[in-house]
């Protein structure tokens, strides 16, 4: 079968269209469980332009199949998986999904709602998830006012889209005219420049107060800033460090304001609390079915050209999600 | 009216027993109007000290009475402070303790169970509330395992008598065998030593998995194993930093494990979440009624030798509160 294949972890140049041998077996973290989808649409984001330099925290050696996660319909399922011959699922994968069949995770896998295409259902699982699992861990209440980091990214629109649907403000900051634009399509309420005064305007926009919650898959330098925004008793959520580098905080920055900072890792929680990621899927899922999320897809790739999606990212110019179109929609089996 | 009295920022060596007015008006910072209490008992802490020395962050004109906290009788209360003569109070006061007759801040007062003496009550207000407040915040919950740095200290003991109260497991960090029996008295579950391997010590007493909550008035270079010993999902509770330095922490470090870092200043939350301050009296009042909390005490001096309080604290001798007989117990009224 055809596969954007990483052949070494030199970064996105050495990802090639290749023909890679059928996946065998069940995905090696899926409990035994097999899953075989035909994949229509595969979606690529951050943690896979991480892998394509061994960067990332989950790894399996080269070569291996690039792409996150996957939309498709399923062709071989364990009983027990919770799925069937005939589904339509979309899932993260974590690796695999660029390729013509890929092996999914149950656990990380949903059944695709009938209204939801593939190349949607490829930019749903993960982003989704994170900015589902992100909100909750902060637990934001309607009426709070939420500052989004990244906000025309993958878990930056995922963020804006939940949040809009729950009654909560969002300050999206941005870098640029065309993420402003993005952002505010996915329903900001305010947004501001991460190149501009940003903190004063956010101050301003709070009637002085700050924040309550703070949503951040950036890190970075603008991480004080970000502590120096919030409200008494309010949260930060560290999501991840697209932005490059780690951030380091002086402890008494969170006493007096009673602030909390807080990582969150969906994989490792579920490992200890199981039946979380379970359910943040299924959530997702049901709100997708409801009509309430319109994943952001600024780059759709045709198979051949998947490889751009990484150095998209790689360049921090991706809008929304990436999403790679395996079979171009409507197509059957191979 | 008798006090213990400064006249400059001198440290403790400045503190003499000798003559102030009698208190006039309201405490500055009270909420309600004038409560002034005849003091049976003053407790003097570490605020105190640096206080004496001009490097606390509140302080009152010179001269002033050094003393932070009081038990007493109220001898007159505005209406609205929600007291009346001759209630059987414990206060925190900031400054003015160690004196006959002091101001009280009605919000920062709770009424005195009849089975506590004024020495107890002395050392009720600030440790207890302090710890009632970070427990609350790190969400601690029946069978929960807790780790209490510092667990001889005053916010330390306090921390493993509510701790206990609310039905979770402790495990006490020191760092001498006195602190080690003090700890075992007020409740420890385990304790470690601090200077022996106490991580590895963590995890085997929580069978590999951590800790669900970690209470620290210590800070300094411990700070990072304290992290380390927090079980997925874990919660650290920032109160100080009597350790003398400020850690700082890289922020990936919360990510992968689901951490979450809270810094706790119960008075300053109160501004923006009013009712903070007395959700917390309340729960107080109400595990000292109920007779869960008997204070530990470490050193106890008459009036006439209230100067040697502030020295006790400069040389971190006493282990627990240094409590000053204002009235000796029994005495009534003057």
């Amino acid at each position: 079968m055809r596969a954007l294949v990483v052949e070494s972890l030199e970064g996105p140049d050495a990802v090639r269209l290749a023909d890679v041998a059928e996946p065998e077996g069940p995905h090696p973290r899926a409990d035994g469980q097999r899953v075989l989808v035909e994949v229509h649409a595969a979606g690529i984001a951050f943690p896979d332009l991480l892998q394509t330099r061994g960067a990332y925290q989950i790894s399996t050696p080269p070569p291996f199949v690039t792409g996150g996660e996957i939309a498709g319909v399923v062709l071989e399922a364990d009983a027990g998986s919770g799925f069937a011959p005939g589904d339509r699922v979309a899932g993260m994968s974590i690796w695999g999904a660029a390729a013509e069949r890929a092996l999914a995770i149950p656990k990380f896998t949903v059944k695709l709602p009938d209204a939801m295409d593939f190349a949607a259902g490829a930019a749903l699982w993960l982003n989704y998830s994170t900015a589902w699992f992100a909100i909750e861990r902060a637990a934001v209440q309607e009426g709070e006012a939420v500052l989004v980091h990244g906000a025309a990214g993958g878990v930056g629109t995922a963020a804006l889209d939940v949040l809009r649907g729950r009654g909560a403000r969002s300050i999206a900051v941005v870098s640029s005219d065309e993420k402003e634009r993005v952002a505010r399509e996915m329903g900001a309420d305010e947004v501001v420049r991460s190149t501009g005064p940003w903190k004063d305007e956010v101050r301003e926009l709070t009637g002085g107060n700050g924040v309550q919650v703070v949503l951040d898959p950036v890190g970075g330098d603008r991480f004080t800033d970000s502590l120096r925004s919030l409200d008494q008793g309010g949260r930060l959520v560290v999501i991840g460090f697209a932005g490059g580098s780690i951030p380091t905080v002086k402890v008494n920055r969170l006493l007096l304001g009673n602030l909390t900072v807080l990582g969150i890792g969906m994989d490792p929680f579920d490992r200890r609390f199981p039946g979380t990621v379970r359910r943040i899927g299924d959530e997702v899922a049901a709100a997708a079915a409801a009509g309430q999320l319109r994943p952001y897809i600024g780059h759709r790739l045709a198979f051949e050209d998947g490889a751009e999606g990484l150095r998209i990212l790689d360049r921090r110019e991706a809008l929304g999600n990436i999403v790679v179109d395996v079979r171009p929609d409507g197509a059957g089996a191979a | 009216m008798r006090a213990l009295v400064l006249r400059e920022l001198g440290g403790p060596d400045a503190a003499e027993l000798g003559d102030l007015p009698e208190p006039e008006g309201a405490h500055p910072m009270a909420e309600g109007g004038r409560l002034l209490v005849e003091v049976h008992a003053a407790g003097v802490s570490f605020p105190d000290l640096l206080r004496s020395r001009g490097e606390y962050q509140m302080h009152p004109p010179l001269p002033f009475a050094t003393g932070a906290e009081v038990a007493g009788v109220v001898r007159e209360a505005a209406p609205g402070t929600g007291f009346a003569p001759g209630d059987r109070v414990a206060a925190l006061v900031h400054w003015g303790g160690v004196a006959e007759l002091a101001l009280a801040m009605p919000q920062h007062t709770v009424r005195l169970p009849d089975g506590m003496s004024y020495a107890q009550g002395a050392a009720l207000y600030l440790n207890y509330a302090t710890a009632w407040y970070a427990l609350y915040r790190a969400h601690v919950r029946e069978g929960e395992a807790v780790l209490v740095q510092g667990a001889a200290g005053g916010v330390g003991t306090a921390a493993l008598e509510i701790a206990a109260a609310l039905g979770a497991r402790t495990i006490a960090v020191v760092s001498s065998d006195a602190k080690e029996r003090a700890a075992r008295d007020m409740g420890a579950g385990d304790v470690v030593r601090s200077d022996g391997p106490w991580l590895e010590q963590v995890r085997e007493l929580t069978g590999g998995r951590g800790v669900q909550a970690v209470i620290d008035p210590v800070g300094g270079d411990r700070f990072t194993d304290s992290l380390r010993a927090l079980a997925i999902g874990g919660r650290l509770s920032v109160v100080g930093f009597t350790g003398g330095s400020i850690p700082e922490m890289k922020i990936n470090r919360l990510l992968l494990r689901n951490l979450s870092v809270s810094g706790v200043e119960m008075a300053v939350m109160d501004t923006e979440v009013p009712g903070t301050v007395k959700m917390v009296n309340e729960a107080i009042q109400a595990l000292a009624m109920a007779g869960r909390i008997r204070t530990l005490i470490g050193a106890r001096l008459p009036f006439e030798d209230s100067a040697e309080a502030l020295r006790i604290l400069d040389r971190r001798e006493a282990i627990g509160k240094v409590v000053v007989d204002v009235r000796p117990n029994g005495a009534g009224p003057a």
